[in-house]
């Protein structure tokens, strides 16, 4: 009986360990040995820095799929070439899945050396003071533009480096098409419509919807936010405070009402239609505009070259005039459980100087202006960049998007959009339930809302 | 001792402690997390505020609205669907086995591969199924695309999808059917639709009861299909619970989630428990 006795406690034991052993091992060992190897490797070659750059040194990389790649490659080349430092890059969905993936990894332990993400509400979102590197002890982190080191910094901690340059939310519209129907650009909200009308008329698509990637269902919404600052300058402190709301204050809730009387004008297919296709739909002119970010033309250059120039740009139209919403790049964050958190930050450092840039513009031109300081912006831009865009920083008609300003962003905002584009409910209807969606965000930030 | 036990009882230690380890102690937390704002870090009790949002909350509630809706139907369809699909299959036809296997095959593709081909298939502009309407003068019809309609594209292709799984099934029943009841019945003049509602009919109720009670668990838990085809969209218009769970999960609301996966248990719970009761009741002897 005994011998029953112990044999049970024994497969049970044994089956308990080898439970728990096969989940520790994956995350454990394996980097330890790792750290040790390049410990080691550090004291036999003390400061001999020859052999220590000769040596490659391999980083991962956690990219979503709708950035352009072509100038980070660029750099990534010269940083093999220069600093032994080759990046791998694992790629992910936008939007929200993209969301959940990194949320995934950083909670399993299991992210990349290198996080590329938003910068501003959605980096608050992820929580970085636990798993991202604070910068601002860097030497060289001064390089970095105030306006956009301020959307990657949280509680005096700064935490990202700009991937490209800063872009806008706005209204891309086809020159050709334009020219055709002998449209003007509109400074209005209600001479947007009228050219929307016209071109409808025409038989072509007004506007190119491209909401099966959710994400663009937002951008008319988000790119209003010159408009509402215009209307209520103080709404950003307002809302991030919980005493303005969308469905009450009367600038914010306009936001809502443009993206519902856009409902006519879409294409048909325009819950089917994708990101990319709407990066070729522009390029060959079959439809009148697209409201999106800069960082189309990008996508479109690599794909089309000088076809680009067909594209101009327009700030999203408010009543009496219109402005630009700007849109701070996605940003590099660094794991700070990484093992090689110091090729990481030398990586980095080469990022932001002008050599890197240099090759960075090589391949892609900027969306909008650097946010390194004093780097200028070639002059091959893009025309919508260089002619449309530039004329409001000229003139000063610029603010930063909300996301920007305030830590508060609705995750369902996607949805919520894609949901007022059908418009079968009434703006207060979709700004009420943006309120809600904004209200658990606030929550889970520990604010005191309501 | 006790001479009449043979096995000791310590031949259930392995088995409680991976259950109680791995489904007891989880089970239990999440019931904890499921009161708390949650960060992963640190936790806020707020009480039953995360399940009053969850129910009054209209993207969050349209989800249990869908799942229900999803359930009975798919459910339903199937069920009734693979009846004569099934009783087809066990009569007097040449490409029986051949026909068989046609209809089993769209349960051995992965559920995500199906979801994206069906998204193509039903493409507003591009899809086949349009092109193919459009010959015959019908449509275009916004399959995924019109609110009111996308809930039930997706349920349709649950259906074809599904529904070899309850043919096999059928056909198991109805096979082990004696063949005496139908010779006698046919003697007695009985006609084909009638020897199919009193013979077939109340003998392969077992068979219809698993199938039931699988095809409605499996309808109330779907998720892969659904977020394949709309991803929830558009809007919330075919958002079931296990979407809205993940996709607070990836807003970073980890307290909420939690709280939809236990309001998720407690609805298969609630409705799949007394389905079952009532279905073994109604059970015959063959």
């Amino acid at each position: 009986m005994k011998s029953k006795k112990l044999l049970g406690l024994l497969m049970g034991s044994a089956l308990v360990v080898s439970t728990f052993t096969g989940c520790g091992n994956s995350g454990g060992s394996e980097q330890g040995a790792s750290a040790q190897a390049s410990q080691t490797g550090d004291k036999v070659q003390p400061a001999d820095t020859e052999t220590s750059q000769a040596e490659k040194v391999t980083l991962t990389m956690l990219i979503d799929t709708d950035i352009t790649l072509k100038g980070f490659q660029e750099v990534a080349k010269l940083a093999e070439e220069k600093l032994g430092i080759s990046v791998e890059i694992e790629t992910r969905p936008g939007g929200a899945d993209g969301d959940t993936l990194v949320k995934t990894r950083l909670a399993s332990g299991d992210m990349a050396d290198i996080c590329l993400y938003n910068s501003g509400a959605l980096l608050s979102a992820l929580n970085p003071a636990e798993y991202f590197l604070d910068l601002s002890s860097q030497d060289w982190i001064d390089r970095l533009d105030e306006t956009y080191r301020k959307t990657v910094s949280i509680d005096g901690a700064t935490y990202g480096v700009p991937y490209s340059s800063s872009q806008a939310g706005a209204i891309l519209y086809s020159k050709p098409l334009y020219e055709e129907l002998g449209l003007k650009v509109p400074n209005t909200w209600d001479e947007f419509i009228a050219n929307c009308d016209v071109i409808k008329a025409a038989g072509k698509t007004a506007i190119v919807g491209t909401f099966a990637d959710s994400w663009t269902a937002q951008v008319l919404y988000l790119g209003d936010h010159y408009n509402v600052l215009a209307g209520d300058p103080t709404f950003p402190e307002k809302f991030e405070a919980g005493e303005a709301k969308y469905a009450t204050n009367s600038a914010a809730l306009r936001s809502w009402e443009k993206l519902v009387q856009t409902s006519p004008y879409y294409n048909s297919d325009y819950l089917a239609t994708t990101y990319d296709d709407g990066c070729d739909i522009m390029a060959n002119a079959e439809a009148g505009h697209w409201v999106m970010l800069t960082q189309a033309l990008s996508n479109i250059y690599e794909l089309y070259g000088d076809k680009v120039n067909d594209i101009g740009v327009f700030g999203i139209p408010g009543d009496t005039d219109t402005g630009l919403t700007a849109w701070m790049p996605s940003s590099f964050y660094v794991n700070k459980n990484s093992d090689k958190v110091e090729d990481v930050l030398r990586f980095l450092e080469f990022y932001t100087t002008e050599e890197a840039l240099d090759a960075y513009t090589s391949a892609v031109l900027p969306d909008g202006p650097y946010c390194i300081k004093n780097y200028q912006i070639p002059e091959n831009g893009y025309d919508a960049v260089k002619e449309d865009m530039q004329a409001y920083f000229d003139a000063g008609k610029t603010s930063v998007a909300l996301e920007f300003q305030t830590a508060v962003k609705g995750p369902n905002c996607p949805a919520i959009c894609q949901e007022a584009v059908l418009g079968q409910k009434s703006a207060l209807d979709y700004a009420n339930a943006y309120d809600a969606d904004c209200l658990k965000q606030a929550v889970q930030l520990g604010l005191n809302w309501k | 001792m006790d001479k009449k036990k043979i096995y000791s009882n310590w031949f259930l230690v392995p088995a409680m402690t991976i259950f109680i380890v791995m489904f007891l102690v989880p089970m239990v937390i999440s019931l904890f997390f499921s009161l708390t704002v949650w960060n992963f870090r640190d936790y806020t009790f707020v009480g039953l505020d995360n399940f009053k949002m969850f129910l009054t909350e209209a993207s969050l509630n349209i989800g249990i609205k869908n799942t229900l809706i999803y359930a009975i139907l798919t459910c339903l369809l199937k069920v009734v669907l693979a009846f004569f699909i099934a009783n087809f299959l066990t009569s007097k036809i040449k490409t029986k086995n051949i026909l068989r296997s046609v209809i089993f095959f769209p349960n051995l593709v992965s559920t995500i591969a199906v979801g994206i081909t069906f998204a193509a298939l039903m493409h507003p502009s591009k899809g086949l199924l349009n092109a193919t309407l459009g010959v015959l003068g019908i449509g275009p019809i916004n399959w995924l695309g019109d609110p009111g309609l996308a809930l039930y594209s997706v349920i349709g292709t649950d259906v074809w999808k599904g529904v070899g799984v309850a043919t096999v099934i059928y056909i198991a029943g109805i096979q082990a059917i004696d063949r005496t009841y139908y010779e006698a019945a046919a003697i007695d003049g009985a006609s084909k639709w009638q020897q199919l509602k009193a013979i077939t009919f109340p003998l392969c109720r077992p068979a219809m009861n698993s199938i039931i009670i699988l095809a409605f668990v499996g309808g109330m838990r779907s998720f892969d299909l659904i977020w394949s085809m709309t991803g929830g969209g558009p809007g919330f218009a075919t958002d079931v619970v296990a979407s809205i769970v993940y996709k607070q999960y990836g807003a970073g609301f980890y307290g909420l989630s939690t709280a939809g996966n236990v309001i998720m248990f407690i609805m298969i719970g609630v409705l799949a428990f007394p389905l079952q009761k009532f279905l073994l009741s109604k059970e015959v002897d063959g």
